[in-house]
């Protein structure tokens, strides 16, 4: 039976609640803006990035070099067109 | 309101009501032809049912030309209407719906397919594979986009065009303002044929880099594929964006929600802001392919190696991040401060860079080359200086201060007509002069040829020269008339002589073809140019498992390589070759696709929730289905090349 | 179909290779669609006309049931596919079950949550901020929809063919979509809910 849940897995499923609780902070805890946005990007991030690495088996074949190319390149354009929309709609006005 | 009188044209005149008569006898025509030639069981097994990649981009090209003549009646109706002041030719209503579906028909279902064509055709025979990675997807990719065409294409007879323009801006484009069904078709006839776009990107990068011949490292792929593949990454990571942003405008439009609307906190400029940040990456979707083709082009009838590869890789990766770094360039003057405007303006003016470096690159391969002009390279060399003049106008455009005088003038239009069209459709007319050989088995005629690139070539600018002075003047973009002491008048008969040159170009093109097919040689060989790459190393035209031994490639220029200095490509003998089957579900799965948006554009939500079901039941078909394809018998690929080597 | 029995199966022919990779450059186009749904929602999400704001109507425990079903059930997909690999077609076919069970739980919790939006006043057409957050988070309720139906086929052809190259390929393909599924939800989570209850 054990050897259906690997250890690797199960850590990764209680780091990923440990991750969970950390964000809740900002709802439970009075904070500044600036330090929940932290908290809230740090956790996010770190979420996405293990379910990529330990659940999604991102890079375990020998195109794990487009796979990893193909991710960053859409987190980056998207990370661009977020804030350039952001630029473009709110921030720039001021 | 009765049931019918929805689909009633709003403005209707003369013009629509003999277009209604010409389709009508069209489709009857077509029907009556194939029952009385005993075709349609040809049509359904080797067209409407193929997953050959060839087959494929045949279709694109057919559909390309046709739209190609759809959107160029438009054009000549808009310079005619413009050709003299005070023009009663058009009205108001009528023009705005015919610019709105110029700039539509034109992008996104002429340019669009044609280097769709160009890509399915040539990219497979260009790394050496035998089709695509998804060559089911491949079909349903192009049957979603031409539903999606001809869905937009009856708009103009059944129930009104779009006119609100080609980017369709709110609140123009809302209920408010555009109160008939067009804009719906606007809305519902890209998103299928979006989706089917972002099917090909996935399964072109997909195949370039999973599919190639042994040997063929990224750095040894020919500039053409290089091109289609960062073309395709643009494809992936921008078309998401376009399918939410017309997602959002037809919930606007159908369910009352408040993404683009004047109040309840809706804000139009958002629309602007998400059409362009599809729509910027898109040009270069435009114009890389097109840049690809100049690079073989060029390379072939110069007959030397293309000057500078890895510069020219590197720039085309440099281009696909930067094409998502520019997109407010397109809105400077909607209100925001110097900051922003200033960011987008020195991201403009940095993609010039790569683009130059493009430039320099085929003027140093032509240097000491041994140019030979053929109608091909007649195009290519026709497109440096024509569109360089587009290009530095979009400098002068790109910066924010500046804009401010250009913006919405007939300077931008004719900008980007200078772009696109020496850019984008010379490198079509281009590619398909220099790749019919391979497609057909024979060549269009040269002389014809010559005489149709310089006609559009003076035509192009005749036509779009005199725009960058009246709209200096102040003439604006999109006014259906002008007085005659604003003095345009003078330009915009110029310009209507030019728009009828680009007409006779066209014209000279099918004349091209038909001429060819009768007279034309068909005892051309299978590399009539002497050219360099794997694509005409293999049989004209090609068979269905293009290279009957895959070929092993050892250098950039695997064909002239193996021509000149006796490398062998062909290693091997011949084994038996697993190919798909035909699918007619693609088909069948779009006409659904098409019922589905055509009872949309209505809001008749009866037939919405049962086309709805039917494309489910169509992918659920395809999850259950097992289909391993099939094996061409080593007997039957002896016997194939036998008679083909006869034949050239 | 040559066969490689050195990888796992659902990576043992040319075509499932293909396929995974495939499905990978599909997963960056929908890190795009969802990107634009997330620049449009921090560019409306002010603009609340005359509807509420995020912070009158989010509510906390029903996000956080969401949140955990949707993580543990991203977890058992997880260990379905440990369980494919160890041709263990039981287990697999157990853990696929709890999966889209969890992922039905999630669907229930969520329209319940619409539901309640709806009869206090913050519906699709009330206000740019209502319409798309419940655009957002109906897109992704859509996404978990369509995974359920597509992972109950995937069960039935398991179940009827065993485990061949084809349906582990299909089965690796779909716990794909899940955790990508799942990690949407952390930024909706993190950025829509956390930040607008902070």
């Amino acid at each position: 039976m054990s050897e259906l849940f690997p250890r690797k897995q199960v850590m990764g499923f209680l780091f990923s609640l440990l991750l969970t609780a950390v964000a809740l902070a900002v709802y439970f805890f009075d904070m500044s803006y600036a330090a929940g946005m932290t908290i809230l990007l740090v956790t996010a991030f770190v979420q996405a990035g293990l379910q990529l690495v330990v659940f999604m088996h991102a890079g375990e074949t020998k195109d794990k070099g487009a796979i990893y190319t193909n991710v960053y390149y859409g987190v980056f354009i998207a990370l661009v067109t977020i804030f350039g929309t952001l630029l473009c709609m709110i921030w720039g006005y001021v | 309101m009765g049931f019918f009188d929805r689909f009633a044209v709003p403005h209707p005149n003369p013009a629509i009501y003999a277009s209604m008569v010409a389709i009508g006898l069209t489709v009857i025509a077509i029907v009556a032809g194939l029952t009385y030639f005993k075709k349609w069981g040809y049509l359904w097994r080797e067209w409407l049912t193929t997953v050959d990649h060839k087959r494929i981009g045949i279709m694109y090209l057919i559909s390309a030309l046709l739209m190609l003549f759809r959107g160029g009646a438009d054009a000549i109706m808009m310079r005619a209407q413009l050709a003299v002041p005070d023009n009663t030719l058009l009205d108001a209503q009528h023009y705005n719906e015919i610019f709105t579906t110029h700039g539509v028909v034109m992008i996104i279902f002429m340019a669009m397919p044609f280097i769709m064509a160009l890509m399915n055709f040539v990219v497979p025979l260009q790394i050496g594979a035998r089709d695509v990675a998804f060559p089911r997807l491949n079909a349903l990719s192009f049957w979603l986009f031409f539903m999606g065409a001809m869905l937009f294409n009856i708009s103009f007879v059944i129930g009104g065009s779009p006119d609100a323009g080609w980017t369709s801006y709110f609140p123009l484009a809302g209920n408010e303002f555009s109160q008939s069904v067009g804009t719906n078709y606007y809305m519902i006839a890209i998103q299928i044929a979006g989706i089917g776009t972002l099917m090909t990107g996935i399964n072109f990068i997909t195949t370039i880099l999973k599919m190639r011949a042994p040997g063929m490292t990224l750095m040894k792929m020919p500039m053409f594929t290089w091109s289609s593949l960062i073309t395709n990454v643009i494809i992936v990571f921008a078309f998401p964006v376009l399918t939410v942003a017309l997602a959002m405008g037809t919930l606007d439009r159908l369910f009352g929600t408040n993404f683009f609307t004047t109040d309840n906190g809706g804000m139009d400029m958002l629309w602007a802001n998400l059409f362009w940040v599809w729509g910027h990456p898109e040009v270069y979707i435009l114009i890389l392919p097109a840049f690809g083709i100049y690079s073989e082009v060029i390379s072939t009838f110069a007959r030397r190696n293309l000057y500078g590869y890895k510069s020219m890789v590197a720039s085309m990766v440099v281009i696909s991040v930067f094409s998502f770094l520019v997109w407010a360039h397109h809105f400077f003057t909607m209100g925001q401060g110097a900051v922003a405007n200033s960011i987008f303006s020195i991201t403009t003016m940095a993609i010039a860079i790569p683009t130059g470096v493009k430039i320099f690159n085929w003027l140093f391969t032509l240097w000491k080359g041994k140019i030979v002009i053929t109608t091909p390279m007649l195009y290519a060399l026709l497109f440096i200086p024509l569109f360089t003049i587009g290009g530095v106008t979009g400098v002068m455009l790109g910066m924010s201060a500046a804009d401010y005088q250009y913006h919405n003038t007939m300077f931008l239009v004719a900008h980007f007509h200078m772009v696109i069209i020496p850019g984008v459709v010379f490198a079509m007319l281009a590619g398909l002069t220099y790749y019919w050989p391979k497609m057909f088995g024979f060549m269009l005629n040269e002389r014809i040829g010559k005489i149709t690139a310089w006609t559009i070539a003076i035509g192009t600018l005749l036509a779009f020269m005199p725009m960058f002075f009246s709209g200096l003047d102040g003439q604006a973009r999109r006014m259906y008339t002008y007085s005659a002491s604003t003095g345009f008048g003078v330009w915009n008969m110029i310009s209507f002589i030019g728009a009828l040159g680009l007409a006779a170009g066209f014209v000279l093109i099918v004349y091209n073809i038909y001429h060819s097919i009768r007279y034309a040689s068909r005892d051309i060989g299978s590399d009539p140019w002497d050219a360099r790459t794997l694509e005409w190393a293999t049989h004209s035209p090609v068979p269905a498992y293009n290279f009957a031994v895959v070929p092993q490639v050892d250098s950039i220029e695997a064909f002239w390589d193996a021509k000149k200095k006796g490398h062998i490509l062909f290693k091997g003998e011949y084994e038996k070759i697993h190919m798909p089957n035909n699918s007619g579900v693609p088909f069948i799965m779009s006409c659904i696709f098409f019922v589905w948006g055509f009872s949309f554009v209505f809001s008749m939500w009866i037939p919405v929730i049962i086309s709805t079901i039917g494309i489910f039941a169509c992918m659920a078909l395809r999850s259950f289905e097992e289909d391993h394809g099939h094996y061409i018998s080593v007997e039957k690929i002896e016997e194939t090349e036998t008679k083909l080597r006869g034949v050239s | 179909m040559k066969i490689d029995h050195s990888l796992p199966l659902e990576y043992s022919t040319e075509e499932n290779r293909l396929k995974v990779l495939g499905f990978w450059i599909f997963l960056g186009a929908e890190i795009m669609l969802f990107a634009t749904l997330f620049a449009s929602y921090f560019t409306l999400v002010n603009r609340t006309g005359n509807g509420p704001a995020g912070a009158d109507i989010f509510e906390i425990t029903p996000v956080l049931m969401e949140t955990i079903v949707l993580l543990t059930s991203s977890f058992t997909i997880g260990l379905g596919v440990h369980a494919m690999r160890l041709r263990n077609k039981k287990a697999m076919l157990s853990f696929f079950a709890v999966t889209l069970l969890l992922g039905a739980g999630f669907l229930a919790v969520e329209i319940s949550e619409f539901v309640h939006y709806v009869h206090i006043g913050a519906g699709l057409q009330t206000s740019a901020f209502t319409s798309i957050l419940l655009t957002t988070l109906g897109t992704h309720g859509a996404h978990v929809t369509l995974g359920i139906f597509w992972g109950l086929f995937i069960m039935l052809q398991v179940k009827q063919r065993g485990l061949t190259p084809e349906t582990a390929n299909k089965s690796f393909i779909f716990s794909l979509y899940w955790h990508f599924l799942d990690v949407v939800w952390i930024f909706i989570f993190s950025f829509i809910y956390l930040k607008g209850m902070m």
